[in-house]
């Protein structure tokens, strides 16, 4: 098999290279797509449009071979084609990069990217040329990394690098990206951009499913928008507006990206943190956290906002310091001491470290706080954990069946819901949020924000760790700012600008803590 | 179909199975379907049963437990050798129940604070716990036990005997033996703490994502060593009934146990990456397994062949259950 990293152009440009006609899967009690048509031309980068359950990922699952439709065809290159897997779906030139990235961890990035199809040499691995290959995909893709890094030892970003020459190296002429810029930093970004954008001048088609409608305007050509399951339209970039995307996205107009505020910040404090250090990884640094305000963390990827906030929660261990909860000390070990408390953390990876996702609602719902729904001798009350449960689904709008429903069927918002309705059962009174709309679609953004106001307005201590600074500026009262480990400046979020945050953010200015 | 219909599915689809064996093994031999035969297939199964329910709860956990077996001889033959150094009956049983347990502590530090896999520190504790039970034995089998030792293995409840004209006891109705008493107390304590206890809940919340679980404030540690204890201690249980039955205790007993209890559990649709089982669905993958063997030995089948056809039916449901999950 070829194993040139570099596609040749693979068909003139604007030829139609993937044509869906009428497609509809079903799963058990869903419809997850109901007659969606979509077309791809050969040197277009083609969004895909739509809120979470919108039915994106599965279009894209249909495409890439993954699930096979119920109904309607699939059409590649003018011939009706059918893809039983996503083996037959690559050698007909559809790739798709996931958003959770399908590397092996124990292997070097080269061995990743030629996993299944190493250059041979008579029965043996050729490894000089599998290193050449993979060097000259990484080099095409303009990344320093090496090809002999085991995969484990990479950012997450460089891992979606490995990923793209991964593709690269299969001579795609169909590419379809899930997601590829929630993880990366602006200048990874970028740098995606400017591969995406040679891609395309090789008469690559590239399918593109972000969240991030403003960074579209840079590389998309059409957009075609998904709701529940349907398609909606199909539009020349250049002839709509991101406003248009979301209103039809959402079926209805968004006035305003941010709720209005109903809370009022006080003096009192409630959470105070006094010189916590880690050793190599953050501090010694303090912040405090007033009733009815939001904080927020900004900072780049890296800089101690996540790490910060675990020690405070005692999921990670510190190596001094002090925290203090409405003005008592506490001794804090462990999450359970920290839960104790009162405090709770919204991990930013929520399918592995927030929920159970084998455990239905419910069971997610009252897992911190168990004992609340079991009655006399101990024993749960089903009837009561259900009630407890369709209350939490009805204030916080979840969208699901039913109690019973098992968690990883939800969506991506929803499921952030349930963790959100896990500490909100558990009545607490601090809660780290760690970039808790990543990965969501606008309109639960809105209501997730929504319920961040309403959690202050209540007195509930909120910390918002974000790293999109629309999000900390439209939200927050105060704003920490972190760079490398150490909490650079506290800043009053009316007074100060993107370009403030930015200017602490990367280090310039300042030194050790400061809290005003 | 939701969740809980998948869940009675597939129970039915095991029960269904169970039936079908029965009325195969019934038409196929006369003897099968007896009150006596039913006893001797409950008594069989209840070894299984024990640690099948074991294993179910390790393996919630995202664990296994591969020592039950030598446990299991080591808590019999300290059982015994207590016994017959002159302890009571009753404490010497004790005695063996908590050789189970201390193995099961072993066990779970070994998981939870030297952070080795479960399956490594439990074929430590195989090795170890068998090596213990052959030394101080001798590998003899320890004999001269006592009528009162082979009680609880071999009495029964509400056994009703006449004497009959010849002088022979008639017996009217065989009771109904103390391990298959013992099973259904087990079973029915152990799964209402898996559904309706909050340790229970915690129990498959760690297998089925510790970190979550762990940040959602459960004591992932102190939930895992309670696994491990309880199998432990269980594993001793079987060990002290079991010799009794036999009245003598072997060193040597229990080889191979630990699989046919996670068979049982894995036909019963427990799932070995964690957070999914119950004992429901163990007992009837005990009864699969101890009918398919009962069955089988009546109608002759070699010893060999019987093997073969077991690995065969734990192949063919764990792929059916693979299929139900697949979407």
């Amino acid at each position: 098999m070829s194993a040139h990293p570099i596609p040749t152009p693979v068909a003139a440009s604007g030829q139609t290279l993937l044509a869906l006609r009428g497609v509809c899967k079903r799963f058990v009690g869903v419809v997850a797509l109901d007659g969606v048509d979509f077309d791809l031309r050969a040197g277009e980068v083609h969004a895909v449009c739509g809120e979470n359950g919108a039915g994106k990922s599965t279009l894209m699952k249909v495409m890439s071979g993954i699930h096979q439709p119920d109904g309607g065809t699939i059409e590649h290159r003018g011939q009706v084609c059918h893809f039983a897997s996503p083996r037959a779906a690559e050698r007909a030139g559809v790739v798709m990069i996931h958003q959770e990235l399908n590397l092996v961890p124990h292997l070097s990035v080269a061995e990743n990217i030629y996993l299944a199809r190493e250059p041979k040499r008579g029965w043996f691995i050729d490894r000089a040329r599998l290193k050449r290959d993979a060097q000259a995909c990484l080099a095409r893709l303009g990344v320093a990394i090496s090809p002999d890094a085991p995969v484990r030892s990479l950012s997450v970003a460089q891992q979606q690098m490995v990923e793209i020459a991964k593709a690269l190296s299969i001579n795609a002429e169909v590419l379809i990206m899930d997601e590829p810029t929630s993880s990366l930093t602006e200048s990874e970004t970028s740098q995606l951009f400017k591969v995406i954008h040679e891609l395309r001048r090789a008469g690559v088609g590239i399918v593109y499913i972000s969240h991030r409608l403003d960074e579209m305007a840079d590389i998309v050509d059409r957009v075609t928008v998904l709701r529940d399951g349907r398609y909606i339209r199909t539009m020349d970039f250049a002839d709509t507006t991101v406003d248009e995307i979301v209103s039809l996205m959402v079926g209805r107009s968004l006035d305003e990206k941010f709720p209005p505020r109903t809370r009022v910040p006080s003096d009192e404090v409630i959470l105070s943190v006094k010189d916590l250090r880690r050793k190599d990884v953050f501090g010694p640094l303090g912040f405090e956290l007033r009733r009815g305000e939001v904080l927020g963390f900004a900072g780049l990827m890296g800089a101690g906002r996540t790490e910060v906030a675990r020690a405070v929660f005692g999921a990670d261990p510190v190596d001094g310091g002090s925290v203090m909860l409405q003005g008592r000390e506490l001794q804090i070990r462990s999450p359970v001491d920290a839960i104790r408390e009162g405090i709770a953390y919204l991990s930013e990876d929520r399918k592995a470290q927030g929920l159970a996702v084998a455990m239905t609602v419910a069971q997610n719902l009252t897992l911190a706080n168990i004992s609340a729904v079991c009655g006399r001798g101990g024993f749960i009350r089903f009837d009561e954990e259900a009630k407890t449960a369709r209350r939490y689904i009805e204030q916080l709008n979840i969208r699901t069946p039913g109690p019973h429903q098992i968690a990883r069927l939800l969506s991506g918002g929803n499921q952030q819901k349930v963790v959100i309705g896990k500490w909100l059962f558990r009545q607490s009174r601090v809660i780290f949020f760690d970039e808790p709309t990543r990965g969501i679609d606008v309109g639960a953004k809105y209501a997730i924000y929504q319920l961040l106001d309403q959690l202050a307005a209540e007195g509930i201590g909120v910390v918002l760790i974000s790293s999109e600074l629309p999000e900390i500026l439209g939200l927050t009262d105060r704003v920490a700012v972190f760079h490398e480990g150490q909490l650079m400046r506290v800043l009053q979020t009316r007074d100060t600008t993107q370009e403030e945050i930015m200017h602490y953010a990367s280090g310039r200015n300042g030194s050790g803590s400061t809290t005003t | 179909m939701n969740d809980r219909q998948k869940d009675l599915f597939q129970k039915f689809a095991a029960l269904a199975s169970l039936l079908a064996l029965t009325v195969v093994f019934s038409v196929v031999s006369s003897s099968f379907l007896s009150v006596g035969n039913a006893m001797t297939v409950a008594l069989q199964v209840t070894s299984i049963a024990y640690l099948g329910i074991a294993a179910t709860c390790v393996i919630i956990t995202g664990g296994i437990d591969l020592s039950v077996g030598a446990i299991l001889a080591l808590s019999g033959v300290s059982a015994a050798l207590a016994v017959r150094a002159g302890v009571p009956v009753p404490l010497g049983m004790l005695a063996g129940l908590l050789v189970g347990a201390l193995c099961g502590v072993i066990n779970g530090l070994c998981v939870t604070v030297l952070k080795l896999p479960p399956f490594i520190a439990t074929l430590g504790m195989m090795l170890v716990a068998r090596g213990v039970a052959l030394q101080i034995t001798d590998a003899k089998a320890v004999g001269g036990l006592g009528d009162s030792f082979a009680e609880l293995g071999n009495g029964s409840l509400w056994r009703v005997a006449k004497i009959g004209a010849d002088g022979f006891p008639d017996v009217v109705f065989p009771g109904i033996p103390y391990p298959v008493l013992l099973m259904v107390v087990l079973a029915i304590a152990v799964a209402v703490l898996l559904r309706r206890t909050g340790l229970g809940r915690h129990l498959y919340a760690v297998g089925s994502n510790a970190e979550a679980a762990r940040l959602s404030g459960v004591n992932v540690r102190g939930v895992t060593l309670f696994a491990y204890v309880l199998s432990g201690t269980l594993a001793g249980l079987t060990g002290c009934v079991l010799m009794s039955r036999l009245v003598t205790a072997q060193p040597s007993e229990g080889l191979m146990y630990e699989l046919d209890a996670i068979a049982a559990a894995v036909i019963g649709g427990t799932s070995l990456s964690g957070g999914v089982g119950t004992i429901s669905g163990t007992l009837i993958g005990a009864f699969v397994i101890g009918i398919l063997r009962n069955g089988l030995n009546m109608g002759g089948v070699s010893a060999f062949v019987q093997q073969i056809i077991i690995g065969l039916v734990i192949l063919l449901t764990v792929w059916i259950d693979q299929m139900r999950h697949r979407r």
